[in-house]
């Protein structure tokens, strides 16, 4: 059992961060005939040689056999309830289209919970605004009796779509918990940088730790370390980047500040640039340049400057 | 008592900066197809596979195992996914060679993937830094490495020229690898006067963005004999961690890498790597890693990386080639770079490889790593 840390729980929000970017997916040849047909109000599966099997919407591997010799096929508009349930944004089933032996998952429209029982025959709602997406699709409605429609062979496809733009945000709130509570509350509030003593009691833990990563000893007390330091090591960013928080070129460089035994990765700046290879260096002495603005976070730091002319 | 393992099927798609004829499913399916012939068998005679590829955010497919089971047909198998950053094809192995050598599976399928054309490389590597501490600042690990390099060129001489000669010697050996996309010679002026992207990594010193993927069989001493009469056997094989920001890590030497290759060597017997080694795979991510590996592994003295490129022999005609396969520089598909450098380590040893074989190679050295510096890996394949 790990003793409680020795420091006061600090009523902070989270830290909210979010993981915004953008991708060019690539769905292959079955589903990339898929949607391409789709656009034409046509659905597109795959009959695979071997096996027989009738897989749609289209697929590039039988999941049964492993297949990979198919034929593309033209589906009907019908099909079979499998399953259903009733979401926020409306009805949702799954489907399979006559003649496929696999389900699909769609929307359910002109119905309400209440109708709809496994096994109801349903048929295709086509979306007024055609689109390369399942969307092209606007949900599928109860048609009792609808006769069962048949597969047919398709011999002209249209050109499969290659890639599809799509954007992934991802919201997360990361807790401080005790030591990341007190470091930041600390440099908001009092604009001072604390660490905890490392076991030995001679250097300091930055970002603060309840546990010696090497020694596996529970830390010692709080320390307040300097805002000057030494660069450890140090590069210039000249590289661009989707999700970059500032303009190269810069410097990325890891500090030890003095009184603490571990990096802390910051920038280096306020210097001429075109000559920041020997101004800054491995062993370079630099200081902590606060922003005004108290956000309780590293960036409450605006930069580290070069100490010129530094009594020993 | 662990049992021998071998590789006796290995495969990998011809890499390229972006496939858009084929899904990520499709992508390992050519790779696993390739291993399967390779190895004579066919998906029923595997016991067991691996997936292996790198952050979700690369391609932005949760839990891609379940879409690569079915495009292999290795639904109803065991299946497990394995993700270890740069090292994850490396990792992938390791999990199936445990597999056999624990007595639990024959033969064992590992795949490793990715398909980095479709997401925002840079940006999603970021993410393995801390929300709190450090991530606002990252350059994925390209600043992270260039800040290293930059250090080791005080203390170790690891100069632009040394590194450049890396970029010199792997992108010549790549142009004879029928798998690597990039194939370009280039001089060690051009390296040095290429655009700096984290000075010191400049463009040449870099790897390219790549789509691919690769496939091992992975089989008992027992089975082996169906495949092939002349199997990669695995002397040893691990991967070491070390703590993230731990007070005493100098990040000079890769300590992990030094502890993985004191124990693998033990393992494997080895007590003179620079004598004992035919030839050796490592995975450079960017060319100053090469260098720094020279010394993690022991093929020289910490301070003498450069003086050995220098040399000469680590060319292909040299004493100790390194990366006759071209490395990264020659295709970087992340998580499958580590299985890659298995897979050209293996087909050495068996004689069989499609690029530049070593005459007689019998036992090559395999490195491959992970997270930023902390996790590193090495095996020894012997024939």
């Amino acid at each position: 059992m790990l003793p409680k840390p020795d420091t006061f729980p600090i009523d902070m929000a989270p830290l909210k961060s979010t993981l915004a970017m953008p991708y060019t997916l690539t769905p292959g040849r079955a589903v990339g005939t898929f949607l391409a047909e789709i656009a034409k109000k046509r659905i597109v599966g795959s009959k695979f040689k071997k096996s027989g099997v009738v897989v749609i919407p289209a697929q590039d591997f039988c999941p049964v056999s492993g297949d990979k010799e198919f034929d593309f096929v033209e589906a009907p508009s019908t099909g079979t309830l499998t399953g259903f349930t009733e979401t926020e944004s409306g009805l949702i089933g799954m489907i399979r289209i006559d003649g496929s032996e696999f389900d699909f998952v769609h929307r359910i429209v002109n119905a309400t919970l209440a109708d709809l029982h496994i096994g109801d025959r349903v048929e295709v709602v086509w979306a007024s605004e055609t689109a390369q997406s399942m969307l092209a699709i606007a949900g599928f409605k109860p048609a009792p009796g609808a006769p069962i429609g048949v597969v047919r062979p398709l011999s002209d496809t249209a050109e499969p779509i290659e890639t599809i733009p799509y954007e992934l945000a991802l919201h997360y709130e990361h807790a401080f918990g005790p030591y990341y509570g007190r470091l930041f509350d600390e440099i908001k509030t009092n604009r001072r940088i604390m660490g905890v003593r490392t076991p030995d009691g001679l250097g300091a833990f930055l970002p603060p730790r309840e546990v010696c990563d090497v020694t596996h000893l529970p830390t010692g007390t709080w320390v307040e370390v300097k805002q000057t330091g030494t660069v450890r090591a140090m590069s210039i960013i000249n590289l661009r980047f989707v999700g970059q928080t500032q303009e190269p070129p810069y410097i990325y460089a890891e500090i030890i500040l003095d009184g603490a035994s571990t990096r802390l990765i910051h920038n280096v700046a306020g210097l001429d640039m075109s000559r920041a290879k020997e101004i800054v260096k491995p062993g370079t002495r630099v200081r902590a340049v606060w922003r005004d603005q108290r956000t309780g976070s590293l960036a409450d730091i605006s930069h580290f400057e070069v100490i010129d002319n530094e009594k020993s | 008592m662990a049992r021998w393992v071998g590789i006796v099927g290995v495969g990998q798609t011809h890499h390229s900066r972006r496939r858009t004829d084929v899904s990520q499913a499709g992508l390992v399916r050519e790779a696993v197809d390739r291993a399967l012939a390779d190895a004579k068998l066919t998906i029923e005679d595997i016991d067991s596979v691996i997936v292996a590829s790198g952050p979700v955010l690369f391609a932005a497919v949760n839990q891609p195992e379940k879409w690569v089971a079915d495009a292999i047909n290795a639904s109803m198998k065991p299946v497990v996914r394995i993700t270890s950053g740069g090292g994850t094809g490396f990792a992938g192995a390791l999990a199936g060679y445990y597999q056999i050598a624990g007595g639990l599976a024959e033969r064992v399928l590992v795949v490793a993937y990715d398909k980095l054309s479709e997401g925002a490389l840079q940006y999603s590597i970021s993410t393995l830094y801390d929300p709190f501490w450090g991530r606002e600042f990252a350059v994925g690990i390209m600043g992270f490495s260039a800040a290293y390099w930059r250090a080791r060129m005080d203390v170790l001489g690891h100069t632009e020229e040394a590194a450049a000669m890396v970029a010199v010697k792997n992108r010549r050996n790549a142009i004879k690898n029928p798998y690597a996309h990039v194939k370009k010679e280039v001089t060690v002026e051009e390296v040095l006067k290429s655009k700096p992207l984290a000075w010191p990594i400049k463009q040449l010193d870099v790897p390219p963005i790549s789509d691919g993927a690769a496939a091992i069989v992975l089989s008992s001493e027992k089975f082996a004999a169906k495949s092939t009469d002349r199997p990669a056997f695995i002397q040893g094989m691990g991967y070491f961690c070390e703590a993230d920001n731990a007070p005493e890590r100098s990040l000079l030497v890769s300590e992990p890498l030094a502890i993985a290759a004191r124990r693998v060597y033990r393992a494997a017997g080895i007590t003179n790597p620079r004598r004992q080694f035919d030839v050796v795979e490592v995975q450079e991510p960017y060319t100053c890693f090469e260098l720094s590996y020279y010394e993690s592994l022991g093929l020289c003295s910490p301070g003498e990386a450069a003086a050995l490129i220098a040399s000469g022999a680590t060319a292909v005609e040299g004493d100790i080639p390194v990366n006759p396969s071209g490395g990264c520089a020659g295709a970087n598909p992340i998580g499958a770079a580590g299985l890659i450098r298995l897979i050209e380590g293996a087909a050495q040893v068996m004689g069989k490889s499609e690029g530049i074989q070593i005459k007689g190679a019998q036992r090559a050295l395999v490195q491959s790593g992970g997270g930023w510096a902390n996790l590193r890996g090495v095996a020894v394949l012997a024939a």
